[in-house]
């Protein structure tokens, strides 16, 4: 995560070496006209209007870049919010579901809800905010079947308990794995003995670390080596 | 009750066993599942209790669990279906995925948009050009890239060939799951064409790679026009040559009519996408419903089926391959002269000749290797295509440096899979691998 590579010698001043590509703060606000993959359907101010109108201060706020409106709802009341959109409002085909880790003391994660109408042609996406201490987030598979497998991978990766749902197993990883992968802590490389694989050799050990190499121990080798003769002479 | 099976691998005493919490996870998920199957059973008993099974009824038992997969050559990758059957009749259905499980995901997070490329090649990989343009276009508009119009009529023909690419793979294998083996060799004739087509506009058969940020990585050259133009004028013959083949056979026709029916409502309850959708007469196509590229510019007809079963969504895609053809065609013709990146250093790579002869083309491009596409923070958007399998999103979260903060991808074969469990439940055992090929999944993208 370095924007801005740290500039190398000692006696150097570092305000001189800062590179070019320094990372804007903020959207710039002419983008949200400007930008040339903006779609129509990502703008839905009247399902948001609704929303505000059948759930109040439930609709915590609306974010907008690239002409995609994100509404922020809170996570008691997604199942309903989810309900009236798909009863009232035609949202009714369930396109993506995902958790995001933000990697900060409140409110960690996000998890977010991709939906699609196809009578308005409009896709909406809502987002509800969940903190570390309290990972239950309300499973929506009631409302929207899809969701089933959305909301297992999101509990694989990041260890949300999803309240109600009816087959809480892991997506991709082994039910005996330990940890969620995509959270921020969790090292590219995995960690090493959480998962053993078979061995490399017939009547070897089992392999605890397949990455050895890139952690500067040995790695186990999937072939014998020849004993090396010396020489004496 | 079918008794709970023993795992090889239970008796190896300290050697390696498949781990074995997660299969007893699948067989208490096989055994606490509700089906329509069941409550289909418990209505026609009357009293709401379930009928006596015929395995309990027979002496000989009727009832087991038949583990398909990873390893099998039907199931188009490593998927695994772990199946409840009656006799012939699949009454509960689990599907277990994760097999080709990379974290791709995670893996982005740490790689430039750039260098995530490579990476997008693998996941659907019998049509990598589409991931590619996926990929592009969903990093140029987080950080808001202008791609020339000569660059996007490239990239249309380059994934409509993909398109018909992955359709052909599709219909050979599943002709093949139905037991005929020449249609494999026909369509493979015509993959290879699109292989060479491939190789001499990107210089690669299989893993492309040949979409940038901004554009694309070189233009086509007169040679690769002249193949293109070729593959357009000669493959709607093949196409009729396969339906004349296939249309009347008896026993591909009746393997296929019937199996995997599922309705309208079914089909967007359970979150079909791409031909299996339009197969029940869903008409959502992304280039029609949000049009990227020049998709809003060119004529073309989404194909669309009522009927719901895998004989409608055979017709639906040899439909598809005729419509991509129109697409290339009118690509072809309408194609403009043109840049093929956008000429800005943060934006795009400079080319080759600015690389080599000029000090900053040098520097930019060592710092778009370095550094590369920086989308404002705290930016977030989500970019959809309709790839073969349906709708291929990538929903990106930006921090502000040159690397993703959060990828994720919207993968249609996950959906598709997530589907083929309801359809598998009901029908017959031996109908399972055409319900497979019918859905046409992709482990290396449901997997990521």
């Amino acid at each position: 995560m370095s924007d801005t590579p740290a500039p190398s010698g000692d006696s150097q001043d570092p305000e001189e070496l800062q590179f070019h590509y320094t990372s804007s703060d903020a959207p710039r606000p002419e983008q949200e006209t400007e930008n040339a993959h903006a779609k129509d359907t990502t703008r839905v101010p009247d399902v948001i209007e609704a929303l505000r109108k059948a759930f109040g201060a439930s609709v915590l706020e609306v974010e907008r870049y690239a002409n995609e409106d994100t509404v922020y709802v809170e996570k008691e009341r997604i199942r309903e919010i989810c309900r009236f959109l798909k009863n009232e409002l035609d949202f009714e085909y369930f396109a993506d579901l995902g958790g995001i880790d933000n990697f900060k003391d409140e409110d960690r994660y996000e998890v977010f809800y991709n939906i699609v109408s196809m009578e308005r042609q409009k896709r909406i996406r809502l987002k509800v905010r969940v903190d570390e201490e309290d990972m239950r987030v309300p499973s929506v598979t009631k409302i929207y079947r899809a969701a089933n497998w959305n909301e297992r991978e999101a509990y694989d990766m990041f260890g949300f308990e999803f309240v109600d749902h009816p087959d809480p197993r892991r997506m991709y990883m082994p039910e005996d794995f330990e940890y969620h992968p995509l959270r921020k802590e969790f090292p590219q490389l995995g960690v090493p003995g959480s998962l053993p694989l078979p061995p490399q050799t017939p009547d070897g050990e089992l392999t605890m670390d397949p990455f050895a190499a890139a952690r500067g121990s040995e790695p186990v080798k999937s072939y014998e080596e020849p004993p090396v003769e010396q020489d004496d002479d | 009750m079918a008794e709970k099976p023993q795992f090889p691998g239970h008796d190896l005493g300290d050697q390696f066993r498949f781990w074995p919490k997660h299969n007893e996870a699948i067989y208490e998920r096989l055994e606490s599942k509700h089906t329509w199957v069941e409550e289909q059973q418990r209505a026609a008993g009357g009293d709401g209790e379930l009928p006596l099974t015929e395995a309990e009824d027979d002496p000989l038992e009727n009832e087991m669990i038949l583990n398909m997969g990873p390893q099998h050559p039907a199931t188009h990758g490593v998927l695994r279906c772990v199946l409840k059957i009656d006799g012939e009749t699949v009454e509960k259905a689990v599907l277990d995925i994760g097999y080709l499980h990379r974290g791709i995901e995670k893996l982005a997070e740490h790689k430039t948009y750039q260098e995530f490329m490579p990476y997008t090649d693998r996941m659907d990989y019998l049509s990598p050009y589409s991931n590619n343009v996926a990929w592009c276009l969903a990093v140029e508009k987080l950080a808001d890239i202008e791609v020339p119009d000569r660059a996007q009529w490239i990239r249309m023909i380059m994934s409509e060939l993909a398109r018909i690419s992955s359709h052909c793979l599709w219909l050979g294998t599943g002709a093949m799951d139905a037991g005929a083996m020449s249609v494999f060799l026909w369509t493979f004739q015509e993959r290879e064409e699109i292989y060479a087509i491939m190789d001499e506009v990107a210089g690669a058969r299989f893993t492309v790679s040949h979409s940038r940020i901004g554009g694309v990585a070189s233009d086509l050259s007169p040679r690769s026009i002249e193949m293109i133009r070729d593959f357009v004028a000669s493959f709607p013959e093949k196409v009729d040559g396969w339906e004349y083949l296939l249309n009347r056979n008896r026993i591909w026709m009746e393997r296929l009519k019937d199996v995997g029916r599922i309705t309208k409502e079914e089909a967007i309850d359970r979150g079909l996408t791409g031909p299996s959708l339009r197969g029940s007469g869903v008409p959502y196509d992304i280039r029609r419903f949000e049009p990227y590229l020049k998709y809003d510019e060119v004529d073309f007809t989404i194909p669309v089926r009522e009927e719901g079963d895998s004989l409608a969504r055979y017709y639906l895609r040899l439909e598809e391959m005729r419509q991509s053809i129109r697409i290339i065609e009118q690509c072809l013709d309408r194609m403009t002269e043109g840049p093929i990146r956008a000429d800005d250093a943060k934006e795009a790579y400079p080319s080759k000749e600015e690389v080599y002869y000029s000090m900053e083309g040098m520097i930019h491009d060592f710092m778009y290797t370095d550094v590369g596409t920086v989308p404002p923070k705290g930016a977030h958007s989500y970019h959809a295509i309709e790839s073969p399998k349906g709708e291929l999103g990538f929903y990106l979260t930006s921090d502000g440096t040159g690397r993703p903060w959060r990828v994720r991808i919207n993968a249609p074969s996950f959906s598709n899979l997530q589907g083929l469990e309801y359809l598998l439940e009901g029908d017959l055992v031996s109908d399972a691998v055409i319900n497979i090929s019918s859905m046409d999944p992709v482990m290396g993208e449901s997997d990521k």
